[in-house]
């Protein structure tokens, strides 16, 4: 009874490694394999070498950009941005969304609104955004809030009204009320679903922003060394700048979101089907 | 249970003329139960038997305090009781355990909320786990356990609460028939040891029979006790032995019979209720 399970888990991790470096090898494998083919296209001359650079001129942009320390600062910023942002639309999320809960009628109107206003487009919202309140960071922190505040309010309400009753009925049964029974047992069973929902509205946020700063110029952000790069018709910095932005995507989503996906998975067991 | 020990044990819980209807969502009134009474002595192991739907499982919920609508009183040691509290904890028939725990820390949780001191607590806990035989699987994810394991863990989360009653809703129905027996045992070896007084709701009428000193008949058409037969019979107790399969053979009867009463029932799901 004991020694399968133990080698079994065993056996888990070893595959986890192996699929790992498996992993990385295909990754840079596709990297190597896009560049070359950008640096054919480049080299066949198909569009003018103001519309196409090749990928070296790219990296020279990129590399010219992090020694005068636009990148470095820029990045800063919009990290930032999107930190104050985000942290802002989960707590407004995970409140509206418990009050969801407990307000029923109110809980099942708002699901409702809210269900439409997650597929609102974004950018949409930046000339509402701009005339409200103006052409400056709380104007781009509006559009990022209203982005991705419903994913996550959405996220919570079902999570918890989800939970199956076994729980809730055997934390009662063992004397869990109030604070302690949403602290200790609604809170962590409705972890899967707040992680889908904290994981796409972070997405939305981030879409978001690389758009509210494109067209609420303040003079700092990654987005706005791309609409400078649009306007000076300097492709290579727009670019190096998208290979930034997509490179911030990649590494949350890699390093923050499927890490903490899949320790929850592991727990619950929830990748059983997939590993055996 | 010997005689001596039945004789001096005071009432511990005593279901009081319980009344209850179900509500269908057509404005259908059933009702569940009607006037049911049942003494219970401290120490004692009772199981309840009845075909699906006779609202065992109900009682069971209305005595842990889990269910609040119905009239009449569930009085534990001479005070009527009217929610739940950890001297009645329920071992339901479904996994409840919480996956985002592993086993040592889902024990933890019961004795958490009894407020029980940090340091303390991961003692009791893999003590608990030990009068089970899990002690060397403190530190697995709930996921990873067979259902028999997960079962012991329920049954040593709520052992550890120290409870006056164990209230056991078809503990061991989704089981196979060995871990099924074994647990069985080991259940008859924890009450020997501990002296709980346990209430045990099951559909399979041996089982009933060898665990309990009395085993309750429900019926669902009168919402009241059907029949009551007492097991005195010391355990262990072997299915083979005559004097338990004249008492097993005696409830089969008695379904049988109020099954006829009914048509209703066939023969074949009246010997397997």
């Amino acid at each position: 009874m004991q020694l399968p399970f133990q080698s079994k888990q065993v056996q888990l991790r070893k595959n986890h490694r192996k699929i790992d470096f498996k992993d990385a090898a295909s990754t840079a494998a596709f990297i190597v394999i896009f560049l070359g083919i950008w640096e054919v296209i480049f080299l066949l001359g198909i569009f003018p070498i103001v519309s196409l650079p090749s990928p070296l001129m790219v990296a020279q942009s990129l590399i010219d950009l992090i020694s005068d320390g636009t990148l470095i600062y820029s990045t800063a910023v919009t990290l930032l941005r999107l930190f104050i942002g985000f942290s802002a639309s989960i707590i407004i999320g995970v409140g509206v969304g418990l009050a969801m809960v407990k307000f029923r009628q109110f809980g099942k109107t708002m699901n409702s609104f809210a269900v439409g206003l997650q597929s609102f487009p974004s950018i949409a919202w930046v000339p509402f955004a701009i005339l409200l309140i103006g052409l400056n960071d709380s104007g781009i922190l509006f559009v990022v809030i209203m982005s991705s505040v419903f994913s996550i309010m959405i996220s919570t309400y079902s999570g918890i009204r989800n939970i199956p009753p076994i729980y809730v009925r055997s934390a009662h049964n063992m004397g869990a009320k109030g604070i302690s029974l949403f602290r200790h047992v609604m809170l962590p069973a409705a972890t899967p679903s707040l992680i889908v929902g904290i994981r796409q509205g972070w997405s939305f946020a981030w879409h978001a922003l690389v758009g509210a700063e494109m067209l609420i110029t303040t003079l700092v952000g990654l987005g706005y060394i791309l609409s400078v790069g649009r306007e000076f018709s300097n492709m290579p910095q727009i670019i190096a700048a998208m290979i930034v932005i997509f490179t911030i995507g990649w590494i949350f989503d890699r390093l923050v979101f499927s890490k903490l996906d899949e320790r929850v998975r592991d727990r619950w067991g929830l990748n059983q089907h997939t590993e055996r | 249970m010997s005689g001596k020990e039945q004789r001096i044990s005071p009432i511990i819980l005593h279901i009081k003329n319980i009344s209850k209807e179900y509500k269908g969502s057509d404005s259908i009134t059933q009702p569940i139960f009607d006037g049911l009474d049942l003494k219970i002595k401290e120490g004692e192991f009772v199981t309840i038997i009845g075909k699906s739907g006779c609202g065992k499982s109900t009682l069971l919920n209305i005595v842990a305090g889990l269910d609040k609508s119905f009239s009449g009183e569930v009085i534990v040691e001479d005070k009527p009781v009217k929610s739940t509290s950890q001297d009645r904890i329920v071992i339901f028939q479904e996994n409840a355990l919480f996956p985002w725990l592993n086993v040592v820390q889902n024990i933890e949780f019961g004795l958490r909320q009894a407020g029980v001191r940090k340091e303390r607590r991961r003692d009791l806990a893999m003590n608990y786990l030990n009068m089970v035989g899990l002690s060397d699987f403190g530190d697995a994810n709930v996921h990873e356990l067979s259902g028999g394991m997960k079962q012991r863990v329920s049954i040593a989360r709520a052992l550890s609460l120290d409870p006056k009653i164990l209230l056991m809703d078809e503990p061991f129905a989704a089981l196979d028939i060995h871990t099924r027996q074994s647990l069985c045992s080991e259940l008859l070896r924890i009450h020997d040891e501990t002296n709980k007084t346990i209430l045990f709701v099951t559909h399979n009428i041996d089982e009933a029979v060898l665990l309990g000193d009395r085993v309750i008949l429900l019926s669902h058409s009168v919402g009241k006790i059907k029949r009551e037969f007492t097991v005195n019979i010391p355990r262990p107790r072997d299915l083979e032995d005559v004097a338990i399969r004249d008492i097993v053979s005696e409830v089969m009867d008695e379904i049988m019979e109020s099954s006829y009463e009914n048509k209703e029932l066939s023969y074949a799901t009246a010997i397997s209720i």
